[in-house]
């Protein structure tokens, strides 16, 4: 049936053995009013909302039929982006990029700003990028284990302790708190005076994913984008490729206030959970409203355990957070570093590593 | 309930206003036996659905409220220590305790079940429950993963007792707010509903269902409203739960129709963000009065 593989063409999660359950659904629901079929295929086929839309399209395209009124997307505008240096990233220009780095070529390039790269450097660099030794700072987990020093009993070892044959006296067992991996969120600015950076940042972020396993990410000109599912894939340049198929306003003005108010509204409390490390890129350079952006800022404090600030600017000599956008926000920003290249990158996962378990004071 | 407009009927009987998508998914996941996964936002009436559903099928509802850090001894069954440890003392003092007081001590007497355990139990005697399991989302992936082998063939295996199968499997709700995303995997066991806002109609339909001392013109008025506030981009903006509450309010206050000290007297039962109330306002309380 040429409808599942449509489906999945659109990227619903459509298992193998999908038709037969189709089929017994159709028999249980009848052909009778034809939204119900709608409903009740829609009901097997998506997994969340945002796949409504999806699902209507190829429904109405495959069947040709009327369904239930404003259920049909409309494709958003998408803009190529165009990465530098890709043809090459993969292919035979790689290996001399590879020979032709000592050792001191190596310390120059972790020092050179992401804006001043040549094209053999910037694959190299993101080579360094995809290196990098990545752990995060922990949380303490509600879960429990097993613990040698006194806490929380464990009645069930307890018992299990005390009905062997040797046990005259019952001997306590403990549980303490598990901890585990603090989540993080990553949401970049990528308009046009983050341009030359973007690129680098976006491996960066992918580096952390694949390392850390969970991340939810962002980007942001004048709005708000999510690009954790892009990231997911393995391969940096195709996930890289995917993001900026996705994004719609790449190299435009910037709104970070909304930007941000947008996460916190829609966004925060979806992906906000586990007390989250906040980590922002941007340059600050922003045509909103002050206010509305320490507002946000605010609200986003509160809501996770810490918010590192990273600016591609910050390293350069002589830098002062002068702009209106770096001024409102510096307040609510725990950790303001710079991000201009690959040594402040190793800078910044270090410092993720040494977060400190208990909330700031 | 053989047709979809059974459902619908059987649903409105029982106060709960259930538009086509929700009846069709119902209805297939009652004759599929396969679990209703009911995202939406809170307040949209998802927890009220099972609640519904067991009414309807006059099942009992077996509710386990999801929260971080819940675990089998929380959602499947523990072992009561406390008795079982006075059980060995009074064996231990009659001095004569032999190999079945000891395998006693480890029998379904001692044994408490927990919401997942007594879904399953009374599946297997051939009741079938409602098994709401409620806002996943708070529960952590290591549970949903325990959740999702509890869901593919509702068995349960005690290693000191034994297996517990059931044939049909119990009606299962599981509703999430989506303060996360619950795993793929999961969901494909279910049949997916997004429960939405209700239209004005739908919502004038509730609240005449389930606030019969409102009449039909403050009833719309407070749809309309509502249907305003949830344009505003508003931080929380508010759900079903908040237009009966805020109907009942005016019933108290004897207002008949809204008006703008009566509105901003009530926002605290549908706004629970100081953001919130300030846009409120400041978009001013009078557009939001439709005659």
């Amino acid at each position: 049936m040429g409808f599942f593989h449509r489906l999945r063409q659109a990227g619903l999660p459509i298992a193998a053995g999908a038709s037969g359950e189709m089929m017994r659904a159709v028999e249980v629901i009848g052909l009778a009013p034809p939204g119900d079929v709608f409903y009740a295929l829609r009901a097997l086929c998506c997994t969340s909302v945002e796949q409504y839309d999806r699902f209507a399209a190829v429904f109405v395209d495959y069947f040709r039929q009327r369904i239930p009124a404003g259920l049909v997307a409309t494709q958003p505008r998408t803009r190529e982006w165009t990465i530098s240096g890709e043809e090459e990233g993969e292919g035979g220009g790689g290996e001399s990029v590879r020979a032709a780095r000592g050792a001191s070529d190596t310390e120059r390039l972790r020092q050179k700003d992401f804006a001043t790269l040549t094209t053999a450097e910037a694959a190299a660099v993101r080579s360094l990028i995809e290196a990098m030794a990545w752990s995060l700072a922990r949380a303490r987990s509600r879960r429990h284990r097993s613990a040698s020093r006194p806490g929380r009993p464990d009645l069930r070892r307890t018992l299990r302790g005390s009905v062997s044959p040797e046990a005259d006296m019952v001997r306590l067992a403990y549980q303490e708190r598990k901890e585990r991996q603090r989540p993080l969120l990553f949401i970049a600015d990528v308009s046009g005076s983050m341009e030359r950076y973007s690129e680098m940042l976006l491996y960066f972020a992918h580096a952390a994913r694949d390392r850390l396993g969970r991340m939810e990410a962002f980007v942001f000109a004048t709005h708000l984008t999510r690009i954790t599912r892009q990231l997911e894939r393995r391969d940096p340049s195709q996930a890289i490729a995917q993001v900026s198929r996705a994004v719609t306003d790449w190299s435009s003005g910037t709104r970070i206030g909304e930007a941000i108010a947008t996460f916190n509204r829609d966004w925060a409390r979806r992906v906000g959970r586990g007390g989250p490390i906040a980590i922002i890129v941007s340059d600050g350079w922003d045509r909103g409203d002050p206010a509305v952006l320490a507002d946000e800022m605010a609200r986003l404090r509160r809501s996770v355990h810490r918010v590192i600030w990273l600016n591609p600017l910050s390293g350069r000599e002589g830098y002062q957070p002068l702009t209106r956008g770096m001024q409102a926000a510096l307040p609510y920003v725990d950790d303001f570093l710079p991000v201009g290249n690959v040594a402040n990158l190793e800078k910044v996962v270090q410092m993720l590593d040494s977060i400190p378990l208990r909330a700031r004071s | 309930m053989l047709s979809v407009d059974a459902v619908v009927s059987a649903f409105a009987q029982h106060g709960y206003v259930a538009d086509r998508g929700l009846a069709v998914t119902t209805h297939l996941a009652l004759q599929l036996g396969r679990p209703l996964f009911l995202e939406g936002e809170a307040g949209v009436g998802k927890t009220e659905v099972a609640k519904t559903l067991s009414a309807i099928l006059d099942a009992e509802l077996i509710r386990l409220q999801c929260y971080e850090g819940l675990d089998a001894s929380q959602a499947l069954y523990e072992w009561d220590y406390a008795r079982q440890m006075l059980a060995i003392r009074m064996i231990e003092a009659t001095g004569k305790g032999t190999e079945a007081d000891v395998s006693d001590i480890m029998s379904r007497e001692f044994l408490r079940p927990r919401p997942l355990l007594k879904a399953v139990e009374a599946a297997a005697a051939g009741e079938r429950p409602v098994l709401l399991i409620d806002e996943l989302d708070r529960a952590d992936e290591e549970f949903e993963a325990y959740l999702l082998e509890l869901l593919s063939d509702f068995q349960v295996t005690l290693p000191e007792i034994g297996t517990i199968r059931s044939d049909e499997p119990p009606v299962v709700v599981i509703t999430s707010n989506r303060t996360r995303e619950i795993h793929d995997a999961l969901k494909r066991r279910c049949l997916y509903h997004w429960l939405d806002y209700p239209t004005v109609e739908r919502e004038v339909e509730i609240l005449r269902l389930r606030m019969p001392g409102v009449d039909g013109i403050l009833a719309r008025q407070l749809a309309l409203a509502m249907a305003d506030l949830r344009s505003l981009d508003l931080f929380k903006p508010p759900g079903v739960a908040e237009t009966l509450d805020w109907a009942a309010a005016l019933k108290l206050l004897n207002a008949d129709q809204l008006e703008p000290i009566v509105i901003d007297e009530t926002l605290g039962a549908i706004l629970k963000y100081r953001e919130d109330i300030d846009r409120v306002r400041d978009h001013g309380l009078e557009s939001l009065i439709h005659s």
